[in-house]
């Protein structure tokens, strides 16, 4: 894996990287969703492990926009996608303050709004982390293991 | 995302398509509901099958949606919720407030 501060494991043999930066337009968040279900056809796993991994990846750059980046269209949000045949794992790079998630609790208010996006990441990845990266700018890496397709 | 309207036996159903994502279209699809309520239709069947995806902000034009219906005497219901949708659903319960159908004519009947 071509991680420059080696924050993330290796995901698996042949590993190959995309790079994408998006402006913070909401407009743009169906980019990264685009990338993954182009590779899902070649990739041996279930459409499923795919759906999530890329509803994860639309949530984190949500974040990155609203929160991160002010939704300033100047201010872009980079993705990185790292691909193995079994492993997906995926860094959304902002330039916010950040947040730690490992002490949040989701409201009980089922009719609340917002808030969900934290629950939904949590919940369709296998591995979340939230830190900063070498350069300052506040870094989610998501990693979703892919089931063999039968 | 794009709004289609159509009656069928007093229920209106609202066809959405494209991305359910928050922005601009909070406001048009509560203003959309606000103005069916204002005129009388008190029964929303929202149809999904044509979303690509939805992200949590997106779940919220869902919810603060349904509230508004239910706060103005109706019910909103969906219909043709995909597997991608129904899984996000799933993760933040949200299955146990939206009442849904694959098939119109029995969403329909549900109002009755």
């Amino acid at each position: 894996m071509t991680s420059q501060d080696g924050a993330m494991k290796d995901p698996g043999e042949r590993s190959q990287r995309i790079e994408l930066k998006i402006p913070s337009q909401l407009l743009y968040l169906g980019v990264p969703d685009a990338i993954l279900m182009e590779l899902a056809g070649d990739l041996p796993c279930d459409q499923k492990d795919i759906d999530e991994i890329s509803t994860s990846v639309i949530e984190a750059c949500t974040n990155a926009m609203e929160h991160g980046n002010g939704m300033d269209e100047q201010r872009q949000v980079e993705i990185h996608f790292d691909i193995a045949k079994d492993e997906i794992a995926i860094t959304v790079l902002d330039h916010g303050p950040g947040f730690d998630h490992k002490g949040w609790i989701p409201p009980e208010d089922l009719l609340r709004e917002r808030g969900r996006g934290i629950t939904i990441m949590r919940e369709f990845t296998d591995e979340l982390d939230f830190d900063f990266a070498a350069d300052g700018r506040f870094r989610v890496c998501l990693r979703k293991h892919l089931q063999r397709r039968e | 995302m794009k709004i289609k309207e159509r009656i069928r036996d007093g229920v209106v159903i609202l066809e959405l398509s494209g991305k359910l994502m928050g922005g601009p279209d909070a406001a048009t699809f509560n203003d959309t509901l606000k103005t069916l309520l204002h005129e009388g239709y008190r029964n929303m069947l929202v149809d999904l099958s044509r979303i690509n995806w939805v992200n949590s902000t997106g779940l919220g034009i869902l919810i603060s949606g349904y509230s508004t219906v239910k706060k103005g005497g109706g019910d909103l219901k969906l219909l043709n919720v995909s597997d991608r949708i129904e899984s996000i659903f799933m993760v933040s319960k949200l299955h146990t407030v939206f009442v849904s159908f694959s098939d119109e004519e029995e969403g329909i009947r549900s109002f009755a």
